[in-house]
Order: C-alpha cells, then structure tokens, then sequence
C-alpha cells in the first residue's frame, strides 16, 4: 500500500517534469541546429551580435530595473502604512493590488493611450508611461511580496521600539523595515523583473523597442534565433530564481524572527 | 522630588471609556507598577506616557515640561515590550547603540555606551550575535540594556517577563529590580501578576476597568486592601458576605457565626450588609483554651502546595481557605472531620465595598 504510493508518487512527478521540460529541450535542440548536419550554437552567434536583440533587451533590462525600483518606494510606504495604521482598509488595498489580473493587459494599455495622448496629459511617448504601466502590471506580485514579508515580523512594536529610540519614519523604513524584509522584497523584485523581460502588450502598443516585441517579430523572420531567444529567457528567469533562493537562504532564519 | 505627574487622564475610543480620571505622581528613582486584570487600562496608561497613545483629557509632565502631546520620539523614554522588539537584521551591539546612532553620538562614544550596557546585564560575549541566537531572558536584557543606553528620563515596562517560563521570570525580574536601583532611573512596570507586582515595586497602582482601585506600597496593597477586587485580585483571599451586629464592639455575623473583628464600624448600623475578608495564612486552628474567633468547621479538602498547605474548611455555609506552613512533623486532620480554627481580630477585614 505505501510502497505503491511511493511508486505513484514518482510516477506522476516524472510525468511532470516531461510536460515542462520535453517542449524546452526541444527547442533547446532545434536552436542548435543552425548549422546543417551538426550541432552548434550559430544561432546563439547570430542572435547576440543582432543590434535589435541587443537594443531590446538592454531597454528592457533597464526598464525592469526602474519598475523594480518605483515599486519599492510606492508599495513598502504603502503596504507598511496600511499593516501599522489602516488595517481595515487591507481587503480593499488587496483588491486593488488584484486587478491587474482583472483588467486583460490590452484593456490597460488603450485606456493609458487614450488618456495620455492629449493635453494635459501627454506623456504617450515618454518611458515613463511604459514604467508607470510595468509597475502596475508587477503591483499583484511586488505588493504581495512585501505584504507577506511584512506579516513575519511584528511591523508594530518594532516601528514602536524605533520610536521609543528617537527614529523618525524614514529611518524607521530605511534602517528597520526594509533591511527585514529584504528577501521578500527581493523575490518581489525577481517576479517583476521577469514580468517586464516578458511583457509584450504594453510595449507594442505604445511603440517602445522592448525585448519581448523584437522576439515576436524575430519568430516572423527567422527559424533558429527565437528558439535561441527563447533558451535565453527561460535561462534569464531562472536565474532570477536561483538569486531569490540565494538570498532567502543568506543569514539563516534571522530575517524572519521578528518580535516572537 | 516628582518627576513624573499624570493629572486627570482619561481615554476615549469612540463611546468605550479605557482609562478614566487617573492621577499619579511618581517621584524620581521610584519603581511603579500597574497591576490589574487585562483590559484594566493599564497598558494604555504606559502607552500614553511612551507618547503612543494621546490621552483624551488630561496632562502628562515630566521635570514639569507639559509632554501630553509629544510625539514618542520626542520624549526621552525608554520602552520594554512583551515581545522584546529587538531589530531581527542587527547584532546586539548594534541594537544596543541604535538610540545612541539616532543622536548622532559619536563612534567612540557609542562604544565605550555598548559595552558598558553589555557589562550591566552580563552579555559580554554575545556582542555580535543576532537576536535569533539568544534565548528569551537574554534577548529581554539586550532590550533593557537598549533602553537604557539612551539614558531616558523614565524607564517604562509592558509586561517585560510575561513571554518568558518561571524560572528565568524571577530571576530577571531581582535583575531589572537591581539595575533600576543602580542606575536610579524612574521606573513604571506593566503587569497582570500581583506576585510580580508586589516583589518588585516601590508603589503599586491597582486598576479595574479604568480606574485606580487602590495605591500604595506592596505591604499597604497586601494588608490592607481596600476594595473587594483589591483584596480578591491581590494574593488569594476569603471574602464572605456579613451582616454588622454591634457596631461599637465591631461584632459581624457570617451566617449567624459570630466573629470579631478590629476595623472602626462606628460609622455602621445594626444590620449592615458589609463584604469582609481574611487571608488565608491568618487561620490557625484552635488551640485549647482560646476563646474569641474561634469557628467550627468541617475540613472539606486539602491541597500540598509545597511550603504551604492549603485547607479548605466550611464554617456554616461559607467556605474558607486556611493556609498552614508545611512541615515533616505536621498532623494534618482528615477530610470530613470536625475541627476549630480562630483568627484574630485583625485578621478580619471589613471592605469600603
């Protein structure tokens, strides 16, 4: 009885792990195979002396980077505030952070085209606008992040102790709360990174040279290249992962004790 | 010298009144504790004088400077929580001169501050450690000694040894007692446990929902209480309903037993219905011979508690705790059995309500 329970176990996780990663070893194979009759990574070559690929990714890197960054500073105050003073306005912060998973992205972006396209208002063309929607779009996983990090430690007596010690709110944030919710913040971060990496409504809409656009206009082109691309992406958001775990394991359980 | 005057505080949340018209002064270097059940508005008392709670009517000073309104790192205070509160991503000796980098001492001065705190309370070695390495008791000292290093102006306690086990209860609360009386620092300590509250304070302010009971230094709270929920809340007590029979001779009947008691019942009548109370170590059981408060009564049941015995005894139909100390040679009687006890008379207290 338990032994075919170990067995069935195994059974259905070897079943998964084919489901995920046959496709990817398939196309890690077929981006090999540039070159006729033999392996090699010609394609690869080719994809990272593109300037398009380059410029595209770069800019996305970048804007990834701003998203993550306006998104600690607009969601920390927020999710901190909201857990120290505002608890009964938490369900509905909740059901704001939410809708970016309600709104299909393609809604989202005609509204900001719509909006920001005349005075006063007409900022259609700045990065800043794209930013703007990036954060938007990472708000569901930033927030949650950081909300979750903030429910590990005791958020009030430590903003209390602090107090008690003659620190305003800014060193309070800076020097108490952020420092102990590092790592949620960090996978936060991570998820963002990888959201904007795959954006792609938002950025050909609103015409910005993003990397997810040139990979959708590589496919149209090429065979071998967007099979590298691909590769390369997964490989990209993978790493992200493999920082998140680095970090979260970094100094043992000590960003999680809190007040207990 | 007063130091610290809380005068007519009281505090609202919506229509539920916590704390009403309390008052207090405590004089510089005293050891204050508010002892009472929860929700008796003692932690909201401390919370308003830390400055995070803003009383609703009345005034907090402190060296005679009016700090009702302060913010709480406006005041010079230093706070100890159930919780200890310790920064999680700093070693000890950073907790510990946090409040000394807030003021932008200097790296020297913040030193040679750390380890003299670490020297007061014996943590030496664990400079560099994470409050996740230390046990509970340690961790509670590295909050004192954070509060501390500061030099505040008054010291205030939210039930500091209520998340720690017996043990290291009682000996970090003779420790906190020492420190205070070294450093001379103001002290006002938040706790449920009357034990703790009578062992460590200079006074003890009793509270019940909202208000001020009674205050006094532990011996006046323990002897002589003067309200039913002081002297029922305080160390364990028998209250019984009575009945004044001769006033001027301060005759009481329990259920028709006469007993005499020692309080001033000139401003009673014949008939009065008063609440009266005796401790249960002031029972004794009757020798031969002894003839004023002496009570039958049946042995109902009796509990080792280890120095002490407690037997509980009816007399009439009231029942009573009787508290003997243990001994090897003691002859205690049997359940069932009859027997006498006595206790003097001013053992039997008569209660304002």
């Amino acid at each position: 009885m338990k032994r075919s329970g170990v067995v069935w176990s195994w059974f259905w996780m070897i079943l998964g792990i084919l489901y995920f990663f046959l496709p990817l070893v398939a196309t890690f194979l077929f981006s090999l195979r540039a070159k006729l009759g033999i392996l090699s990574f010609l394609a690869y070559q080719q994809l990272f002396t593109d300037d398009d690929f380059i410029k595209g990714f770069s800019f996305s890197v970048l804007w990834g980077v701003l998203t993550i960054i306006v998104g600690i500073l607009i969601f920390v105050p927020t999710a901190y505030w909201v857990r120290l003073r505002l608890p009964q306005f938490r369900t509905a912060v909740e059901f704001i952070t939410l809708l970016p998973f309600v709104v299909p992205a393609i809604v989202f972006v005609f509204g900001l085209v719509r909006t920001f396209s005349h005075p006063p208002f007409l900022i259609v063309d700045s990065p800043a606008l794209l930013v703007a929607g990036y954060t938007v779009l990472s708000m569901p996983y930033m927030y949650r992040a950081i909300d979750t990090g903030l429910r590990a430690i005791d958020v009030r007596t430590l903003t209390e102790a602090a107090q008690s010690l003659g620190a305003d709110w800014a060193t309070i944030l800076f020097r108490i709360i952020l420092p102990n919710i590092r790592v949620a913040i960090l996978s936060g971060a991570f998820l963002s990174f990888a959201i904007v990496m795959g954006e792609y409504i938002l950025a050909q809409y609103l015409a910005k040279p993003a990397f997810a656009p040139f990979l959708a206009f590589l496919i149209q082109q090429k065979a071998y290249e967007p099979a590298a691309a691909t590769v390369v992406s997964f490989a990209l958001t993978w790493a992200c992962m493999g920082i998140i775990n680095l970090f979260g394991r970094g100094r043992g359980q000590a960003p999680i004790a809190g007040g207990h | 010298m007063i130091h610290l005057t809380l005068s007519n505080i009281s505090k609202e949340y919506g229509s539920t009144t916590v704390v009403q018209d309390f008052n207090l002064e405590v004089e510089k270097g005293e050891f204050v504790s508010f002892l009472g059940p929860s929700g008796c508005g003692k932690t909201t008392t401390l919370r308003m004088v830390a400055g995070f709670e803003i009383p609703t009517t009345g005034t907090i000073t402190m060296d005679g400077l009016d700090i009702t309104k302060n913010a709480p790192n406006q005041r010079n205070v230093g706070m100890i929580f159930q919780a200890y509160a310790l920064f999680p991503n700093m070693t000890v000796a950073q907790n510990i001169g946090f409040g000394l980098q807030i003021r932008r001492e200097s790296k020297s001065v913040i030193k040679q501050r750390v380890e003299e705190m670490l020297a007061l309370i014996r943590l030496e070695q664990h400079a560099d450690k994470y409050p996740f390495q230390l046990s509970g008791g340690q961790q509670q000292r590295v909050a004192l000694a954070r509060a501390l290093a500061n030099q505040p102006q008054v010291l205030l306690l939210d039930e500091p040894l209520s998340a720690l086990d017996a043990k290291i209860r009682v000996q970090l609360r003779a420790e906190i007692r020492a420190i205070q009386r070294k450093t001379g620092i103001t002290a006002i300590f938040v706790t449920h446990d009357q034990e703790e509250a009578l062992s460590i304070s200079d006074r003890v302010v009793v509270m019940y929902e909202g208000k001020m009971e009674q205050v006094g230094t532990p011996f006046e709270i323990y002897n002589f209480p003067q309200t039913a929920f002081v002297a029922n809340f305080v160390g364990t007590l028998n209250t019984a309903a009575a009945e004044v029979t001769d006033p001027s001779k301060g005759l009481i009947s329990i259920d028709g037993i006469q007993i005499e008691s020692a309080e001033d019942l000139k401003d009673k009548q014949n008939g009065d219905k008063v609440n009266i109370a005796i401790r249960p170590e002031r029972f004794s059981f009757a020798s031969d011979g002894k003839k004023a408060n002496v009570m039958d009564c049946r042995i109902e049941n009796i509990t080792f508690l280890g120095s002490v015995v407690r037997i509980r005894v009816s007399i009439g139909d009231t029942k009573f705790n009787m508290d003997t100390f243990n001994n090897p040679f003691l002859e205690l009687p049997k359940i069932g059995d009859t027997s006498q006890v006595t206790c003097s008379r001013e053992a039997v207290l008569v209660l304002k309500n």
